[in-house]
Order: structure tokens, then C-alpha cells, then sequence
């Protein structure tokens, strides 16, 4: 058999299809028997794509990017699915092996480009390999902690004879727990004066919240999300939510002052930007989860969701806590609606978005978004590594899955990788979109005003778009909203692809001490 | 890095101890300065603290000092600058306080609070007809549009008031149209205003702003609010023009504080007083708080603390 038809069966064996990628010369003997193919037109795009998939389906998502260019081009995407803890298999063409010798054009080392970006690498030297390197490349990016792997894939392998044997299809079983340390844990919850959970995105990845829910409500004392979550980590409805904590030692101490133990499980603590107090100096800490990698306190590999089942033989209630509500919201929503505030927008698109998929790559307004949008399962994923463009790209990645899905996103962040309009258009993917322009990178504008104010005005951190105009020149319906926000209940409408651009309140809002 | 703070007996300080333990453990907190020697690189201090050349001296090692409030009349600038030490206050925790001050006076004036109040509780009266008015459809005037300046005009929109101004600096047309704001000459806005309120810094330009002259110019029984700086007003100019035209005024600042209450200024029916405490609230005393701990973790940081004042 041809090395390009075990390339394509192992592929379908193990479950990996549609495969996300812009091509090259040295991709097509790879690409001969491929099924199934999504096009993109930048090819980070194809990386962003699967990412989201992969996280949305739970299962190992396939990319082929165009040697060195492609897989440069998508290094940032790469190092944002190793933050996220995707299961990605990243392949790459690779120059003939006959001649590499003589560094042709479009050859270099790939192993050395994508660096520590993956938790395995291997360049084919045989056809035989790749039956072996396509399963052991599912395994691997499957085993805890979960990433992307990457495979470079020399031409001339693909138009060699080799045999294949069928494949089973397997994935990997993540129930781990640690009975022992449950039972010990769960007695130092007991024991501690005030205890404090803070919930993080393995509740979304392994499917805990009801979980976490019955958990917190037992115990009854305070729970909040881990620093800037890349998912959803409880139903934020029930008032035993606190809220997010904050990404800076100094906020993380105030909203956990009078808590003696902390128990992070599924989370861990992201820091930015930097700020010079200890972090929860005197503090007991323990953390719980499977891809998770703390820095500090005691630190319990197991699968959080069957932590907190079985921890519920063993824990009682121990405090009361419920969230007030805040009756200022609505005077709040109010105010805002003549300068098209955040809350004010937020709580508008809640009205037709309700029980959408939130992708989040709205930046200032994230703060805003996740605490009036909220979470729930599968509802809400933003980019771990602080990259911009990766939102486009991922949530056209869900919505191929999810007819459901809501992009809320800055106008800078939009022009990252815009031709994902081109990808929606061609494979008929039903994204919606809302953009909130604000003619400036507003995050950095904020940053510059507790930091550096003589910047906050700086010329380079403005800009004006005329999104709607780029997403029609795609074929893309688009719309600017008026003040009444009328115009959302138009963007839910249909299955069609769609962008309404919001002008937001261009205030520069406190996000920094 | 060390870091001394001396509050004054009336805060709690076991609160404040507990929280900066979690925040800036090398922060050393007392109530008074009658300390020895401390090795202190930053001293935190309120206005109730003198940092003179005795305090000073006792710390060699002193190179930022923090006020947490928008005053600093308490420290020795001179000594300061002479030894090269930075000086940071927070001018940005009141400005809401202040606005809603404004809005006190201006609405105790017109709603004539005061004398109802003393009818019923002291005189036991019910009074049939009173001489209270709405602040819907007065003209405002705002002299000096600065943060607080602002913040006023914001507050002051939901009441259908016209709200002019002035500045030495005139706003962006934007500007003034997302708060509502007709720009005016100063004279035009003595003469079209029904309520005056002062927003402007102590400068020399504008010690005695308002004098005879511009007095002269106000219509009768307008209210004047002063929640900037005492010396703003000539003292005996204002007595004269409640007087001859009946001007009301709202008075939280003095040009002597505590003031010489024999003044004239409190014989005068139409005066209502507060005692330099505009910007004073809980609320703005939490504010401060956040604003001098992040103002001091900037300096921590080895970033340039903000609000330099030296
Ligand atoms: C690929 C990439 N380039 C640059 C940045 C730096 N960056 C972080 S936030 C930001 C501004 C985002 O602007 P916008 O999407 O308009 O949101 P706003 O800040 O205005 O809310 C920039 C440029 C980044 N994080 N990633």
C-alpha cells in the first residue's frame, strides 16, 4: 500500500477527520487519498480551527501545515494549544529526504522550529513509521497533561510501499483517582475554619459540573473561578459563586483573606501582570486536577470529577455562603445604554445568546462578558495564552459542531485572521459574530493609564475599521448595531454566518491596580 | 523593601494590619511618630501626620512618601525636594464625593430644606406655603471642568438642568456633547447661571476669582457652592452681594481651617456650611485606601509611582 493511503486509512482509523490545513507542494503526495480536507486561508487558521474542535468534541483533531512557512506561520496557535492542554496531532510536509542533504528550498529543520511547543516530535524515516507514529501521536497528546504533538512528514515517504494493518481505534481513560488522598483531603476541608474551593476549567473538560455543584452546595462555603479560566468552570447561576478571582497576587490575597485553606480543583493560578505581594502567604493550598501544574502548595494528581464524587462521603456542611445579588445592576445597564457600555451590551446580548457557546476574544470586556454571561457546560472557551486571533478561528472550529456559537470579540483582535470569514462562507459554517469596536486597543490604553500614563493616548494604540465592510467583501452579512441593540435579535436569526459590529462606549476602563 | 505606614488612632488598625500582612508583608504599621529611627525606603501617611524635617530626619533611608488623600498641606515640600525624596498624593479617590456634595447644597438651597426642617422640628409648624423649587430647567453653571468638574455634569444631566462651563481649557466638541455641555465665557456664565459651582485649583490667576465685579454680574439670588479652595472667594465681596442681591452659598472650604467662626459669613441667613468634608466620605476613604496600596506596589515594582506631587 502507498504510503499516502496508510496516511489517509490511519487517519480514519483513529477518528482524526476533517483534516485543517493550507497546503504546499510538499504537502500534496501527502494529501493524494485524503478525505476530507477544510481549507483555510492563513494557516494558523487551520490550528485555531481544530483547536476549538478538538476542545468542544473532547477528541483528538488532525492539521497539516505547509513545512517550514505553514508551521512557522502557526506557531503562536501551537503554543496556544499547549496552554490550552489541546489534544492536537500537527503534521507538517517535510522536503524530500533524498536531496535534504542538499537544503533544497522549503526545507529545514521543523523538529527544531516547533521546539518545546509539543510534548513529542518525530520526522518520518520510513513508510512503516507511519502507522506507528499516527497511533503513538493520538496517545500521547491524549495522555495527561493533554497537547499537541507534531509529525514531519518528508515527501518522498509518502509515494513508498508499505503495509498496514487496520487500527483500532482506542482513547485514553482518565479515571485516576486517588481514594486515599480523597479521604485526607477531604478531612483537612473538615478541619480548616474557612475553606475556600476555587473551581478551574477541568470541570468543563472532564464533565463535573454537576459534580462541582452538589459538592459546593454540601459544604456550602464560597467558590470561585480560577484566574483568567480558558473555560467554563461552574454553573454561575447558583449563589454559591463568588466570582472569578483576579490574575494579580495582590487581588488573589484580598478575596481570599479570611480563608485559611484553599482547594483548587481543575485550576491553578495565572498570573498577569506582575505585582509584588506573596501569593497567599500562610495559606494552606491544595490543588486537584489532571493536566493542571501548580506551583505552590500540595498538589494531587486525579481526575477532578471523580475527586468530588468521592469526596462526598466524607464532607459536610461547613459554611453558609450565598452571593448577594446586586441591585445596582440595573441602574447600572441604564447608564450605559446611550455610550453602549459593556454591561449594558452584555446584558442585551444574554437576552437572544442565552444558551449559546460563548467564544470570548473581547478582551476589555471579558471581565464583563464572563460575569454577566456566565458559565455553564461547553459554554464558554477563550485562548489560555493571552494570543490574539485565536478566536475567529476556534469558534468557527465549534460551530462546525454547534450550530449554536457566539463570537464576542474586539475589533484589533478581529484583524488577526479575518480571512476565517472566507473558511465560514465556503463550508457553510452558522458562526455568529459581534464585534465590539472600540477604535483602539483599549487593554493596552488601560495598562498605559496605571502604569505609564504619559502612553494612554499614544497615536499606535488607535485605529478605526470598517469591519462591516471587510465581512461583506466576504459574502458575510453584516450590520453596525444602534444604540437599542435592536440589530442582535437579527444577528440570531438563520443559520447563516453573520457580524454585527457594536460601537462601545471608547472610554479607556480600570482594569489594572 | 521596607515600607512604614502611621495611620491615625481612629482608623482600626488591626483590620489594616491583617490585609497588609497579606499584601505587603515588609509594611510596618503605628499609630503615632514617636518613633527612634526606622529604615523605611517608603512612609505612608494621612493629612493627620506632619512630615517635617523631625520625621524626616529619622528616616535616612526615606526616598517616597505616599498621602493618601488629595491633600498634602501636611508635609515640608521644601525638605522633601532638598533631600531628594519623591512625594505621591491620590487625587483621584473624590471627585464622585465631591460631585454629590454639590448636589447636596444645590438641592438643600432649593428645596429649602433647612427651614422646613427647623419650622416642624424646632417651632413645631406646618407651613402651607414654602418657597421650594426644582432644580429641573435652572441653568448650572460649572467653573472649571476637571475630573470633578465632570463627574457633576454627569450627575447633573438626569435632572434636565442647561449645564454651562468654564474653562481656561475648552473641551473637545465630543466632549461636550456626550455630557451635555455649553461652553460659555466666564462673565457670560456669572451672568446666565442660576447655581455657580467652583472647580477650580488655588492658583494665583485665581485667588479672589470672585470679587465685587463678578458678584456684580450674578443674577440675583443665585447660589454660589464652593468645594475647591476658600481663597477662591473675596470673603467680604460675597457678605456684600448676599446682602444687596440675595446670594445663597454652599461653603465647605475656608481660607483658615477650622475657620474664625465671629466671621460675618455666619451670621448670614442663606449660608449653609460643611466643614472641608466634601470629598470625605466611608466610601471615598476605601477608595483612597486601593488607590495608595496600588500607588505603592507600583513603587515596589520599580515603576514610577503615579500622581508625583514632587
Ligand atoms: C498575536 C498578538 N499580538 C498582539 C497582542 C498584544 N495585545 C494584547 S491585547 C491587545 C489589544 C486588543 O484590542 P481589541 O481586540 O480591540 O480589544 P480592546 O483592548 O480594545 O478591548 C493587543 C494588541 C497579543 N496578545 N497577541
Amino acid at each position: 500500500m502507498r504510503g499516502s493511503q496508510i496516511f489517509a486509512n490511519a487517519i480514519e482509523d483513529l477518528d482524526l477527520y476533517p483534516v485543517f490545513g493550507n497546503p504546499g507542494t510538499t504537502e500534496l503526495p501527502a494529501l493524494r487519498n485524503i478525505k476530507s480536507y477544510i481549507l483555510t486561508l492563513h494557516d494558523s487558521i487551520s490550528v485555531g480551527m481544530a483547536d476549538g474542535l478538538a476542545q468542544y468534541s473532547g477528541k483528538v483533531k488532525m492539521v497539516n501545515l505547509h513545512t517550514l512557512p505553514g508551521l512557522a506561520n502557526s506557531m503562536a496557535f501551537i503554543y496556544t494549544a499547549k496552554m490550552n492542554h489541546t489534544p492536537l496531532i500537527i503534521t507538517a510536509g517535510q522536503q524530500d529526504m533524498r536531496h535534504m542533504v542538499l537544503e533544497p528550498i522549503l526545507y529545514y529543520n521543523l523538529e527544531n522550529v516547533i521546539s518545546d511547543a509539543v510534548k513529542f516530535k518525530y520526522e518520518l524515516r520510513n513508510v512503516d513509521d507511519i502507522e506507528i507514529a499516527m497511533k503513538r501521536a493520538k496517545l500521547i497528546a491524549q495522555t495527561p497533561p493533554t497537547g499537541p504533538v507534531f509529525l514531519s512528514l518528508p515527501m518522498n515517504i509518502m509515494d513508498m510501499d508499505g503495509t498496514y494493518s487496520k487500527m483500532d481505534d482506542f482513547n485514553f481513560s482518565y479515571e485516576l483517582i486517588n481514594i486515599e488522598a480523597v479521604k485526607e483531603i477531604s478531612e483537612k476541608i473538615m478541619r480548616a475554619k474557612n475553606p475556600a474551593i476555587v473551581f478551574g476549567y477541568e470541570i468543563d473538560i472532564f464533565n463535573a459540573f454537576k459534580e462541582a455543584e452538589e459538592f459546593a452546595e454540601k459544604l456550602g462555603c464560597p467558590v470561585f473561578g480560577e484566574p483568567l479560566s480558558s473555560r467554563a468552570v461552574f454553573n454561575t447561576e447558583n449563589t454559591i459563586f463568588a466570582g472569578d478571582l483576579m490574575p494579580g497576587s495582590t487581588l488573589i490575597n484580598l478575596s481570599l483573606l479570611n480563608n485559611d485553606l484553599i482547594v483548587f480543583i481543575g485550576g491553578d493560578i495565572t498570573l498577569y501582570p506582575y505585582l509584588p505581594s506573596p501569593i497567599l502567604p500562610g495559606k494552606d493550598l491544595i490543588f486537584i486536577g489532571l493536566n493542571i501544574s501548580p506551583k505552590m502548595g500540595n498538589f494531587y494528581q486525579m481526575n477532578p470529577k471523580l475527586f468530588l464524587k468521592e469526596s462526598m462521603k466524607y464532607i459536610e456542611k461547613k459554611c453558609n455562603y450565598s452571593r448577594p445579588k446586586d441591585l445596582t445592576f440595573a441602574t447600572k445597564i441604564a447608564n450605559e445604554r446611550s455610550s453602549l457600555g459593556f454591561n449594558y451590551v452584555m446584558y442585551q446580548t444574554k437576552k437572544f445568546f442565552k444558551d449559546y457557546t460563548i467564544v470570548d476574544e473581547s478582551i476589555s470586556a471579558s471581565y464583563t462578558l464572563r460575569n454577566i454571561l456566565g458559565y455553564k457546560s461547553k459554554g464558554y472557551f477563550t485562548a489560555k495564552s493571552g494570543q490574539l486571533g485565536w478566536g475567529l478561528p476556534a469558534s468557527a472550529g465549534i460551530a462546525m459542531q454547534n450550530k449554536k456559537v457566539l463570537l464576542v470579540i474586539g475589533d484589533g483582535s478581529f484583524m488577526y485572521t479575518m480571512q476565517t470569514l472566507w473558511t465560514l462562507k465556503k463550508y457553510n459554517i452558522p458562526l455568529k459574530i459581534v464585534v465590539l469596536r472600540n477604535n483602539a486597543y483599549n487593554i493596552l490604553r488601560s495598562f498605559a493609564k496605571s502604569y505609564y500614563p504619559e502612553m494612554e493616548n499614544s497615536p499606535f494604540l488607535k485605529f478605526e475599521l470598517e469591519i462591516e465592510r471587510f465581512a461583506q467583501s466576504f459574502g458575510i452579512q453584516s450590520q453596525v448595531a444602534g444604540n437599542d441593540l435592536k440589530e442582535l435579535s437579527w444577528l440570531a436569526e438563520g443559520e447563516d454566518p453573520k457580524v454585527l459590529v457594536i460601537d462601545v462606549d471608547k472610554n479607556i476602563p480600570k482594569l489594572f491596580l | 523593601m521596607k515600607a512604614l505606614t502611621i495611620l491615625p488612632d481612629f482608623i482600626p488598625q488591626e483590620e489594616v494590619k491583617k490585609t497588609v500582612a497579606q499584601i505587603l508583608p515588609d509594611m510596618e504599621i503605628i499609630n503615632n511618630t514617636d518613633i527612634e529611627k526606622s529604615d523605611a525606603e517608603i512612609l505612608v501617611v494621612t493629612t493627620f501626620t506632619k512630615v517635617d524635617k523631625n520625621l524626616i530626619d529619622r528616616m535616612p533611608n526615606l526616598k517616597f512618601v505616599q498621602v493618601a488623600s488629595t491633600g498634602y498641606d501636611n508635609v515640608d515640600l521644601d525638605y522633601l525636594r532638598s533631600k531628594n525624596i519623591m512625594l505621591s498624593n491620590i487625587p483621584v479617590a473624590n471627585k464622585q464625593s465631591v460631585a454629590e456634595h454639590v448636589i447636596a447644597f444645590t438641592l438643600l438651597f432649593l428645596k429649602d430644606m433647612l427651614n422646613l426642617n427647623e419650622e416642624m422640628k424646632v417651632h413645631h409648624r406646618w407651613p402651607m406655603l414654602t418657597g421650594s423649587r426644582d432644580l429641573e430647567g435652572k441653568i448650572f453653571g460649572i467653573v472649571g471642568m476637571g475630573m470633578i468638574g465632570i463627574q457633576l455634569a454627569k450627575r447633573l444631566l438626569p435632572f434636565n438642568v442647561g449645564i454651562v462651563y468654564y474653562d481656561i481649557r475648552r473641551l473637545a466638541p465630543e466632549e461636550e456633547e456626550r455630557y451635555g455641555l455649553t461652553y460659555m465665557e466666564f462673565n457670560d456664565l456669572l451672568k446666565n447661571a442660576d447655581i455657580i459651582s467652583i472647580h477650580l485649583p488655588l492658583t494665583e490667576k485665581t485667588r479672589k476669582m470672585f470679587g465685587e465685579k463678578e458678584f456684580s454680574l450674578m443674577k440675583d439670588g443665585a447660589i454660589l457652592i464652593n468645594t475647591a479652595r476658600g481663597e477662591i472667594i473675596d470673603e467680604k465681596a460675597l457678605i456684600n452681594a448676599m446682602k444687596k442681591k440675595n446670594i445663597k452659598v454652599g461653603i465647605d472650604v475656608y481660607e483658615k481651617e477650622p475657620p474664625d467662626f465671629n466671621s460675618e459669613i455666619f451670621k448670614m441667613d442663606d449660608a449653609i456650611f460643611s466643614p472641608h468634608i466634601a470629598g470625605v466620605t466611608i466610601e471615598s476613604q476605601q477608595r483612597f485606601l486601593t488607590e495608595t496600596i496600588s500607588n505603592v506596589l507600583r513603587y515596589v515594582q520599580g515603576l514610577e509611582p503615579l500622581y508625583r506631587v514632587i
